[in-house]
């Protein structure tokens, strides 16, 4: 008999995989300010901009992915597409917006490619190139990973992962760590992901929020600068 | 009368669920007792000289605004309008509203007279609730003094905004870390919950902003959040995309004053407009930094300076 575990483990793993091709690796969620103003220098820091990035995810774009992955279950795409208008309403920064909306559309892309069936992803990409929705990466991936038989915990760890990854490997180029140091950071986040699913998964859009200044100014200088070895 | 207390819009500020762990019966003065519920609204329009005028106003102590004053060196014919508290600084339990319309064509400036502190509080919470309509080709620009949240102090404050796409909006609001200079009052407070959302005339939504600080629950010291500084200004500039570009091209986003102040600016969701954040140490170069922005917004909407502010401020 098939594992079906196996298998949504081998599809969480694929789609949480920095190679899976949605361009994580060329955006650094402003750590590449924040690595020119010297104000990410060395592992303490890095840890410190990593929890932030993390708790910003989990209380707006985890949020909202949470309740698009229950709409996926039900069907419901009116649903998706409210979930996919909170993540652009609630996103102030101008480079997010974009990642959020070029990693969403290249992960509804795959998804049609590499997934039978996946109806409400077709509606998705669909409505996307005919500019009816931003289409967003969160809500991207709630409606592909709860396809593919990924559970919703795991939906949400990788997202988390996916942010924790995108900066760490970053950080790798663009800070002065190791890999010892960037894999530490990612172990110890395990268990503050774990608490944070606790605290939002029953949130409504009416609890997103965002209090992350201290980022928001070096994403705001990415964005009027000339750095660009990343998109952000 | 504005039956403030018993509002929808009261209830849903009540009932955010970070409010929770603080919404207990007031063992002092009962919420709802007279002085712990103000009510504020201003309508300003264009009279029949073209001028902007305060046309219209409510108030319930222990909000109050007197007239209209053309006290601005910037631009003489701005109506001024300064919002004062008699009840002196919030308490726990206290609820406000606060509407604002600007009809076709006003504008004006709204400030308060002094720091609003929101006091130590032990079973319950102070709210507000704003809402500011902008008609078509109006402008505001409020710009209220710092605000200061004491030891255990719990603020909830939601903003609704109806802006025509013709209409510019200031918005700015300064945060303290606390009576800094009294006993190294820094983020003793329990919790500041701050929504602003905002839409079209039409119904279209353009943005929601939420913040929702708790020093003691997170870890505010964090580089991504606050760092080493103690004060947070938020701005949001609601204008059409020419002059929101206009102005984002002129003002110089980075560190200042040997990194003592902090400043990031980016485009809002929508082609709203623009937002500013200002991070700094000490209040007054955080409200030099946000009156400055607003000179560059005026001088974009309307063509006139916002000179520095009065010395005794």
């Amino acid at each position: 008999m098939i594992s079906s575990g196996i298998i949504s483990t081998m599809r969480l793993l694929e789609m949480s995989d920095s190679q899976f091709p949605v361009g994580n690796f060329s955006f650094s969620n402003g750590l590449e300010t924040a690595s020119y103003e010297k104000k990410v220098h060395d592992m303490d820091s890095l840890r410190q901009y990593v929890q932030a990035a993390s708790i910003q995810s989990a209380f707006s774009d985890g949020i909202a992915s949470l309740h698009a992955y229950r709409a996926a279950a039900v069907g419901d795409y009116e649903a998706i597409r409210r979930a996919d208008e909170e993540v652009i309403l609630c996103k102030m920064n101008d480079e997010a917006r974009q990642m959020m909306t070029r990693m969403g559309k290249k992960m509804a892309e795959l998804t049609v490619h590499i997934m039978d069936g996946c109806r409400l992803m077709d509606r998705f990409l669909e409505d996307i190139k005919a500019g009816n929705i931003a289409g967003t990466y969160p809500v991207a991936q709630a409606i592909a990973m709860h396809h593919a038989g990924i559970s919703e915990e795991d939906m949400f760890t990788s997202q988390q992962f996916g942010v924790v990854n995108m900066i760490l490997g970053a950080a790798l180029r663009c800070v002065r760590v190791s890999h010892y140091d960037t894999q530490k950071i990612a172990y110890d986040m395990a268990p503050v992901i774990a608490s944070d699913y606790e605290k939002v998964k029953d949130m409504t859009y009416d609890d997103m929020r965002a209090f992350v200044p201290g980022m928001d100014i070096m994403a705001s200088l990415h964005e009027k600068g000339n750095m660009r070895m990343f998109m952000n | 009368m504005k039956d403030v207390l018993n509002s929808p819009e009261i209830a849903r500020l009540t009932s955010m669920n970070e409010m929770q762990p603080y919404n207990h019966p007031t063992r002092a003065m009962y919420i709802g007792a007279p002085g712990k519920v103000g009510y504020l609204r201003l309508g300003f329009e264009i009279d029949s000289q073209g001028k902007s005028i305060l046309r219209d106003h409510e108030r319930i102590a222990p909000l109050i605004v007197q007239k209209e004053l053309y006290c601005d060196e910037g631009m003489p014919e701005m109506p001024v309008v300064y919002i004062l508290s008699s009840g002196g600084p919030n308490v726990d339990g206290d609820r406000y509203e606060q509407d604002i319309e600007m009809r076709a064509g006003s504008f004006g400036h709204v400030t308060t007279g002094a720091a609003t502190k929101i006091a130590e509080m032990k079973d319950n919470f102070s709210a507000m609730y704003q809402s500011i309509t902008l008609e078509e080709d109006s402008y505001l620009e409020f710009m209220p003094e710092h605000t200061i949240p004491c030891t255990d102090a719990r603020f909830a404050s939601y903003t609704d905004i109806v802006c025509h796409p013709t209409a510019s909006l200031f918005y700015s609001e300064i945060f303290t870390s606390g009576r800094k200079h009294r006993d190294n009052e820094m983020y003793k407070y329990d919790i500041l919950s701050v929504t602003c959302d905002a839409r079209r005339p039409d119904g279209h939504r353009l943005f929601r902003e939420k913040f929702v600080i708790e020093p003691k629950n997170s870890d505010i010291r964090n580089l991504g959040i606050m760092g080493k500084y103690d004060i947070f200004a938020n701005v949001i500039v609601l204008t059409p995309p020419d002059k929101a570009k206009e102005i984002y091209d002129n003002v110089e986003a980075g560190f200042f004053n040997d990194g003592e102040l902090a400043v990031g600016i980016t485009r809002l969701p929508n082609d709203a407009g623009l937002l500013l954040k200002v991070l700094g140490m000490e209040t007054g170069p955080v409200k030099e930094t946000v009156r400055k922005f607003g000179s560059t917004v005026r001088q974009a909407v309307k063509g006139r300076p916002l000179l520095p502010d009065f010395p005794w401020r």
